[in-house]
């Protein structure tokens, strides 16, 4: 073998060990990022209509909760792949504990709870089914975070 | 030469002997506990205010025993090792059944076993020490009132020898003063004091440790690192100022409701465990609960 083509396999070989770090790391952040976007500004940003409206600061309105609703179901499309298995760390500090992969089944039935909890909530006409469906939809949010999220 | 040895074994002795006397365990006796008669409404007040449940909850594998019966057996993993909380139902064999006032106190109040040994302060002794002697009475009233449970927990992996070493924890950290009221406020903030530091036992989180692992109170209720090893315990001063809560009100809604009314940071790091026992509480002592916490600055 030419001492060309050993260069030439060792290099390729270096950036190609490079480029795929640098990528899963990339892909870690970025997945945390994601999640972080959906949890805050996607569920978050429901939370920011519906609360008010719970606590009769607010009427009931719908045009602002399906706007929040479309913002969460943009904010969180990726779901399954921001928690895929190497998404776990990255550099950015995440409140996401090893449980939400140790315990995959529990993760995807709290996942679940919620969603069928939040759709019921989405079929809501008026303040008072609103209000009824509600707290299905928060105590999701808080059996989920009981389990997989760290304090703080 | 020999005179150093004799020296040095005189010390070696010496502080043993010190060790075993401040390691000594004193129980307080039977004679000691005062006449009361119990009030069982104000005891379950006291189980749910104290958090008994979410330690002493039931074994998984006891299928036909309700969650919210303290039956023991759930596995509590911390970092000394996972722990089986006892039962404390009334069983007579593997609950509390035996257990005079003078047993119960002790435990609760003292750390201390039965039979004299230290207990391990991940059960909060350390904070219901500050009870009224009366309130611990009337828990165990209303214990003794439950059905009882058969159920033998696992033995704890602590050696005796090294249960010595938890009595000298507790000689430099375990301050056992009664809990005394503040006569300058008001009594619905003195009652919120109470169930604060006594049965509520929320500076066992929320108050930073120090180098001996007792609480730091000179940075009382300034939260700090997760005492179960993940993440970090959010601080408690000041927490209309930093815009946490608006009122009393907003507070005692968070209490009563958790996140079913979007109280986001009522679940993490047990502090849901912590919000559904509050839940259970009386409106107006939710409210002495607030109006204490909301004056930490």
């Amino acid at each position: 073998m030419s001492k060309l083509k050993v260069g030439l396999i060792a290099g390729i070989l270096a950036l190609t060990v490079g480029a795929s770090m640098a990528w899963s790391a990339m892909s870690a952040d970025d997945a945390i990022k994601a999640r972080q976007a959906c949890m805050k500004m996607g569920h978050g940003g429901v939370m920011k209509v519906a609360v008010p409206i719970m606590k009769g600061e607010k009427p009931f309105d719908a045009a602002a909760l399906k706007a929040a609703y479309d913002a969460e179901d943009a904010a969180c499309k990726d779901w399954d792949a921001f928690w895929a298995p190497d998404t776990q760390k990255g550099t950015v500090k995440t409140e996401a504990l090893p449980a939400i992969w140790t315990d995959k089944a529990g993760f995807d039935a709290a996942s679940k709870n919620w969603y069928d909890a939040a759709m019921k909530l989405r079929a809501a006409t008026d303040e008072a089914s609103f209000k009824a469906a509600f707290p299905a939809v928060g105590n999701a949010c808080g059996d989920c975070h009981k389990k997989y999220r760290q304090a703080d | 030469m020999k005179r150093t040895v004799i020296a040095l074994a005189v010390l070696v002795l010496l502080g043993l002997g010190f060790f075993w006397f401040i390691t000594e365990p004193r129980p307080i006796q039977q004679a000691d506990i005062p006449q009361h008669t119990a009030n069982l409404d104000n005891g379950k007040l006291l189980f749910h205010a104290g958090g008994c449940i979410s330690c002493h909850g039931p074994s998984p594998d006891l299928k036909d025993v309700a969650v919210d019966v303290p039956a023991g057996g759930k596995p509590l993993v911390t970092p000394i090792g996972t722990l089986y909380p006892p039962n404390l139902t009334p069983d007579p064999d593997t609950g509390l059944g035996k257990w005079t006032d003078a047993d119960f106190v002790n435990a609760v109040q003292m750390g201390l076993s039965p039979s004299g040994q230290h207990l391990i302060p991940a059960f909060p002794y350390t904070s219901y020490a500050h009870m009224t002697i009366e309130d611990v009475l009337d828990l165990k009233a209303y214990l003794a009132s439950l059905p009882p449970v058969k159920n033998q927990v696992p033995p704890e992996p602590f050696p005796a020898v090294l249960r010595r070493g938890i009595g000298a924890w507790k000689w430099i950290s375990f301050d056992d003063t009664l809990w005394k009221p503040d006569p300058s406020q008001s009594d619905s903030w003195n009652r919120g004091s109470y169930l604060v530091s006594g049965p509520g036992h929320c500076q066992e989180c929320h108050t930073p440790r120090n180098l001996f692992m007792g609480l730091d109170t000179s940075r009382a209720f300034m939260g700090g690192p997760h005492p179960e090893g993940k993440g970090k315990v959010p601080s408690l001063r000041s927490l209309v100022e930093r815009e946490k809560f608006k009122d009393v009100a907003d507070l005692v809604s968070a209490f009563q409701n958790g996140e079913a009314m979007g109280y986001e940071h009522m679940s993490s790091g047990g502090m849901g465990d912590v919000q559904s026992n509050l839940a259970q509480l009386p409106e107006d002592d939710l409210k002495a609960i607030a109006e204490y916490i909301l004056s930490l600055k």
